[in-house]
């Protein structure tokens, strides 16, 4: 899969994350949120009234749309939240 | 970090520029001071940057953004206490406020002056197709590309109203993001009228030059009265559809261009973070050309509630000088507040910072008005255009709930529950606003708030146990 991450980064800390099945790479000090776009994945949930997709709206913490399940925990919101090694996500709910 | 006490001289809600600067000057004078912050870092939305833990990475920064992260290294060396992550629950003066921490603990803290300097978020304007993912603000690829090296897309569009499109754009290209076009709703005829003023304010000039250049050196097509008219695909954005709109911002039948897209951005502009304020009982005033509903302010930055100081964006959209200001205004009044003043020569800065932010304030006014896209335009929507993404609410059921007498922002809340979801109508309010402006034919201040109540975001049940069980 293509890599949305800018090259001019010199990276440091690698990390692993597991998105429902699938297993994604991510760098220390990305948000979740980043690190789900640089993988390509924008549909984040289902709207709880519509039950159509949605994905990140605002990146900031204001609207809510960004919210997944990160080890076990509901309703997080991804752009306020960094990755750690062997976090749980889970996405689509 | 898990401050050791529970009451401060002062208390600042925000580590934006305002905040930071005044909490700077407050340690230094002394003062028992608490600045938190609901992000990861401290900066506020202006001062973004690649983390050191993520990796290395030093872009040109501006004359603001260079002060600002300067002073984010300052504080850290202060003493003062400081607390990232940190969520304001709820404001009860005179003294009073809850917080929720890194979603673990709830705290009560007790202030002598509260300074709520919580900023601005973006203004959104909808269209059919705006709850595709892949359909995001201009913030959100700022943040993405600034706080975490990641362009979250591609091949996209910027769309919307404002300068800030321009920055979102230059960022995107310099970080190789392919942009099929910048797509301004307002036209370019008073952009030309507002040449002349854009002198007195040099450092905006240069920026948007440095804006231009790069935009015009990679051919990007940047547009002046389109509008997004929707965005299609089946699960995630795949088609943007663009058209011309007249000098009234009425679509031009006939003009609609269609662009094969990975993503969208959108911008039209800021909304002050006034529900803080609001929940606290200060008084607030509607003023469209600084960003609609702000905190009314005295030239001290004081509200109408006793040991309240308000600063930076909101009480009126001004950016980071205007913010940098204020922060010290407050600073100053909240050190004559407490006794504090003990520099005879203060009074003449104090004097010379009003002088200062009457001119901020002046341009800002100026400069917001010229983008601002117009209440009336939302009546081109279509009645299955969704207006609050939370409860998915449309244009239709609005206007229905009107016809039924529905005229102010609470009793829509009461009919069709637009407002009430996880954003707690922080996304569709502004547009709720704008939209029974247009419906009703009333001014703004007419129209009035929803009300806002605590917890001023959502809390986590298990912080809110872990704050019974302290206290037990």
């Amino acid at each position: 899969m293509e890599d949305l991450r800018i090259p001019a980064i010199t990276r440091q800390e690698k990390v692993k994350l597991k998105v429902n099945d699938q297993t994604i790479e991510a760098y220390a000090g990305e948000t979740v949120l980043a690190a789900l776009m640089a993988a390509g994945i924008k549909i984040l949930k289902k709207n709880p009234v519509s039950h159509q997709p949605r994905g990140a709206l605002c990146g900031m913490g204001v609207c809510f749309e960004c919210t997944v399940t990160i080890n076990g925990r509901p309703n997080v919101r991804a752009c306020m939240t960094e990755v750690e090694d062997g976090m749980e996500i889970k996405i689509g709910e | 970090m898990i401050p050791a006490k529970n009451k401060y001289d002062v208390i600042i809600v925000g580590s934006g520029l305002a905040g930071i600067v005044a909490g700077t000057i407050l340690a230094d004078h002394g003062l028992d001071v608490l600045l938190f912050d609901e992000n990861i870092h401290l900066g506020g939305q202006l001062l973004r940057r690649i983390p050191e833990q993520l990796g290395e990475y030093s872009p040109k920064l501006d004359k603001i953004k260079k002060i600002g992260f300067s002073l984010v290294e300052q504080i850290k060396q202060k003493k003062i206490t400081l607390m990232n992550r940190t969520t304001l629950m709820g404001v009860y003066p005179p003294s009073e406020i809850l917080v929720e921490w890194n979603r673990e603990k709830t705290y009560a803290f007790n202030y002598e002056c509260l300074l709520v300097a919580t900023g601005a978020r973006e203004r959104f304007f909808p269209f059919p197709g705006w709850t595709l993912p892949g359909v995001y603000s201009t913030g959100l690829l700022q943040v993405m590309m600034k706080s975490s090296g990641v362009l979250p897309a591609r091949r996209t569009i910027i769309a919307g109203s404002g300068l800030f499109l321009m920055a979102a754009a230059y960022e995107y290209l310099k970080n190789g993001g392919q942009l099929l076009g910048i797509m301004e709703q307002t036209p370019m005829l008073n952009k030309i009228k507002f040449f002349p003023q854009i002198f007195h304010q040099s450092a905006k000039f240069w920026e948007g030059a440095r804006y231009l250049s790069l935009i015009y050196r990679k051919r990007v097509p940047l547009k002046y009265r389109r509008k997004v008219v929707e965005a299609r695909g089946e699960k995630q954005v795949e088609e943007v559809v663009i058209g011309r709109v007249d000098a009234k911002g009425r679509l031009i039948p006939g003009s609609e261009k269609t662009y094969s897209v990975e993503s969208l951005a959108i911008g039209y502009g800021f909304v002050p973070n006034v529900e803080a304020a609001q929940l606290a009982g200060c008084e607030l005033e509607y003023q469209p050309e600084k960003g609609g509903w702000i905190v009314k302010v005295n030239d001290d930055l004081e509200t109408n509630v006793a040991g309240i100081i308000a600063a930076g964006e909101i009480t009126g959209i001004g950016g980071g000088q205007k913010s940098i200001n204020e922060g010290k205004l407050a600073a100053y009044n909240i050190l004559r507040h407490l006794g504090q003043e003990k520099d005879s020569s203060l009074a003449r800065v104090v004097t010379k910072l009003k002088k200062e932010r009457k001119h901020h304030l002046s341009f800002a006014k100026y400069f917001n008005s010229l983008y601002r896209v117009e209440p009336q335009s939302l009546l081109e929507l279509s009645d299955e255009t969704i207006v609050c993404r939370c409860e998915s609410v449309t244009v239709g059921q609005i206007k229905e709930a009107v016809e039924m007498g529905c005229y102010n922002p609470n009793a829509l809340k009461i009919a069709t529950r637009c407002a009430m979801g996880k954003c707690q109508g922080r996304t569709c309010a502004p547009i709720i606003y704008d939209l029974l402006q247009a419906l009703c034919q009333k001014k703004g201040e007419e129209i009035g708030l929803f009300t806002v109540r605590p917890p001023l975001k959502p809390v986590s049940i298990k912080a809110l146990q872990d704050s019974v069980r302290q206290q037990a």
